[in-house]
């Protein structure tokens, strides 16, 4: 069998379109006694709860740097809560993801060099940045507000800058970092993947701050809030159903909805997530008034829902690097080797 | 020979004292730093005995783990872990799938090779390691030897190197909460010994030796195979092969099997992990920048409601 009869580069993966929207591609060859061939991820709920958290305060530092910038006089309360939920990130994040290392004495040596092939290396530095910068914003804002140092306010409008950049990357790299893993289901659709863990963070936080609006604020800022918070929704509903098809196309679709896969816990997930803020908030948008108790619900469903879609992921992640029939259907060439293989 | 002169100089069967480049007569190479160096397993030869498992338990004084009876025929390390760094897989090929279907008996066999495969697994060290790409630390490195290396005192145990590798190699020791994996005995390297697995090898299933070299050796071990009949033998993880695929480029640890990889528990086109970095990263800022410019816009523009 001469080995220069195999193709050089490894060619894309041809779109397979005519699969029906119903079937999943599974894995029926051998396996080792039914033995995993990857290792699930050690990740329990500090991590994914690190990754709820992480979006939810790179957002609020996003919506807080617009309406500094864009909102009108009366989002001022906005700015002021969105730069103080931002520091949930860096300090019970941090808490989380050194409570979860099991060396944690020795954190500190994720700033000893900077990686750029590993999404973790990277989140370490955006965290750090985004640490200091949403940091120095929080503090000039509480301080600013004594007379005698007027002078940090416009200093804050200078350190929101970076930090609602590094913001996004807060809500951005959890996902690169579950994609960039061998583990079926978070490699199978890894910018889908990615795009969803930013649309919940955006959703998350504009929900979260529409809360504290519409209990303690301008209502009309609250609505404005609910909007951003329902083109996040939308957004995230749209690319699930996106994610799901990939999923069913590559294989591994039996960890999220095949019979060992809480369906109940994926349903509960996506209804919280997609369903209730979507309801909620399209009813609010043809009301001539907006419901206060409909905009409640709605954020209460966004912020839940985003929680329960983290977990879900990860624990259906963990799953499927346990069997071994949806990694090796994931790793099936995907160009033509009829003569090195023997026939399966 | 040179060689053949220095083995004179150690009659005794029992040496009290460290032989220098003891791989030169052991191995037949020279260890030097800036080589590349590797295992090319022949599972042709592999007689299922185990004393790989138990010379690297011993040579790295590695914790007893996977006790117990599995019931995978003489399998009963059953995988790779955190203190087991060389697992012995075995396959018995009860049917043969030429074989009628309600036929249960063994009709065709190939020749020179029983219908029993026996594999001895471990990290492949590839060219372009998963783990190495995702640890954060820098505490897995690559070698002067081109193998792949966990540095003990480096690594914080976050754990990420252990989802990423494509063959579920490496792990993290709940014992003491860092990650391991074979080191390629790094430590014998330096002391010009060969790993402790070849070592013990009897048959010289595994070999060691420089990459070059050990890729002739396959090469002909596979037409050799090929001329007498077995002609289902190929190299998985030799380059432009099975196993070094999606940008893993090759395995330092390669191997010759004689059936498709996923009856030995490995993936046939594996993937580097880090490819996927640059695109997840790219979608998910642009999905952030899509929301931020609507947000900026909803909050400019006030929703006047009142």
């Amino acid at each position: 069998m001469p080995l220069e009869t195999l193709p050089q580069k490894r060619r894309r993966v041809p779109a397979q379109t005519t699969l029906p929207e119903s079937s999943t591609v599974r894995y029926d060859g051998p396996t080792y006694y039914d033995r995993p061939v990857v290792k699930p991820s050690k990740y329990g709920y500090k991590v994914w709860a690190y990754t709820y958290v992480a979006g939810l305060a790179g957002a609020a530092q996003i919506i807080a740097t617009l309406a500094s910038l864009f909102g009108r006089p009366r989002m001022r309360s906005v700015v002021r809560n969105g730069r103080y939920l931002a520091l949930a990130g860096p300090t019970v994040g941090s808490a989380l993801l050194i409570a979860d290392l099991h060396t944690p004495q020795r954190w500190y040596n994720m700033l000893r060099i900077f990686r750029k092939t590993s999404p973790m290396s990277i989140g370490s530095y955006i965290l750090t940045s985004f640490g200091f910068s949403s940091g120095a914003t929080a503090v000039a804002e509480l301080l600013g507000n004594l007379r005698w140092l007027r002078w940090l306010r416009p200093a804050a409008d200078i350190s929101q800058l970076p930090a609602a950049l590094t913001g996004a990357g807060m809500g951005t790299y959890t996902g690169a970092l579950l994609s960039a893993t061998s583990t079926p289901v978070w490699a199978a659709a890894p910018r889908l993947l990615t795009a969803r863990f930013a649309c919940s963070a955006m959703a998350t936080g504009a929900a979260a701050l529409s809360l504290a609006e519409r209990f303690g604020g301008d209502a009309r800022n609250a609505d404005t809030l609910d909007q951003v918070a329902m083109a996040a929704t939308l957004a995230d509903t749209v690319l699930s159903a996106l994610a799901e098809r990939e999923y069913r196309r590559r294989g591994v679709a039996d960890s999220l909805e095949g019979e060992n896969a809480p369906a109940a816990e994926n349903r509960l997930s996506n209804g919280l997530e997609h369903m209730l803020p979507l309801i909620c908030y399209g009813v609010n948008a043809v009301l001539p008034k907006p419901s206060r108790a409909l905009s409640t619900a709605a954020a209460f469903g966004v912020l839940a829902g985003g929680l329960l879609m983290r977990s879900t992921i990860f624990h259906a992640g963990n799953r499927s690097a346990s069997r071994p029939q949806d990694y090796l259907g994931f790793t099936q060439p995907q160009t033509d080797w009829p003569r090195l293989l023997p026939a399966a | 020979m040179e060689t053949q002169q220095r083995m004179r100089d150690y009659p005794d069967s029992s040496v009290n004292r460290m032989i220098p480049d003891e791989s030169e007569l052991t191995a037949g190479v020279k260890i030097e730093a800036g080589k590349r160096y590797g295992f090319f397993t022949d599972t042709t030869r592999c007689i299922g005995c185990k004393a790989c498992e138990v010379a690297c338990k011993e040579w790295n004084a590695l914790p007893a783990d996977n006790l117990g009876l599995s019931g995978m025929s003489y399998d009963n390390t059953r995988q790779l872990s955190a203190h087991t760094w060389r697992h012995v897989s075995f396959i018995e090929k009860v049917r043969d799938s030429e074989a009628p279907p309600d036929d249960g008996r063994v009709t065709r066999m190939q020749p020179y090779q029983s219908n029993w495969l026996m594999m001895s697994d471990v990290c492949k060290h590839c060219a372009n390691a998963a783990c190495l790409e995702a640890c954060p630390t820098g505490a897995l490195f690559r070698t002067e030897f081109d193998t792949v290396v966990v540095q003990q005192d480096i690594c914080n145990g976050c754990g990420y190197c252990v989802p990423a590798c494509p063959f579920g190699v490496v792990d993290l020791s709940e014992v003491d909460g860092k990650a391991h994996k074979c080191t390629l005995c790094y430590d014998r390297l330096k002391g010009g010994l060969e790993p402790a697995c070849a070592k013990s090898c009897p048959t010289d299933s595994i070999q060691f030796g420089e990459l070059e070299d050990l890729h002739q050796r396959a090469h002909q071990r596979v037409d050799a195979l090929h001329r007498i009949g077995v002609g289902d033998a190929y190299l998985y993880g030799a380059p432009d092969s099975p196993g070094a695929t999606g940008g893993i480029g090759e395995l330092n640890a390669f191997f010759l099997f004689t059936d498709r990889p996923e009856t030995y528990n490995l993936p046939p086109a594996p993937t580097l992990p880090s490819t996927r970095v640059k695109p997840a990263l790219l979608s998910g800022l642009a999905a952030m920048a899509g929301l931020a410019l609507a947000a900026g816009m909803l909050i400019a523009g006030g929703g006047e409601r009142d």
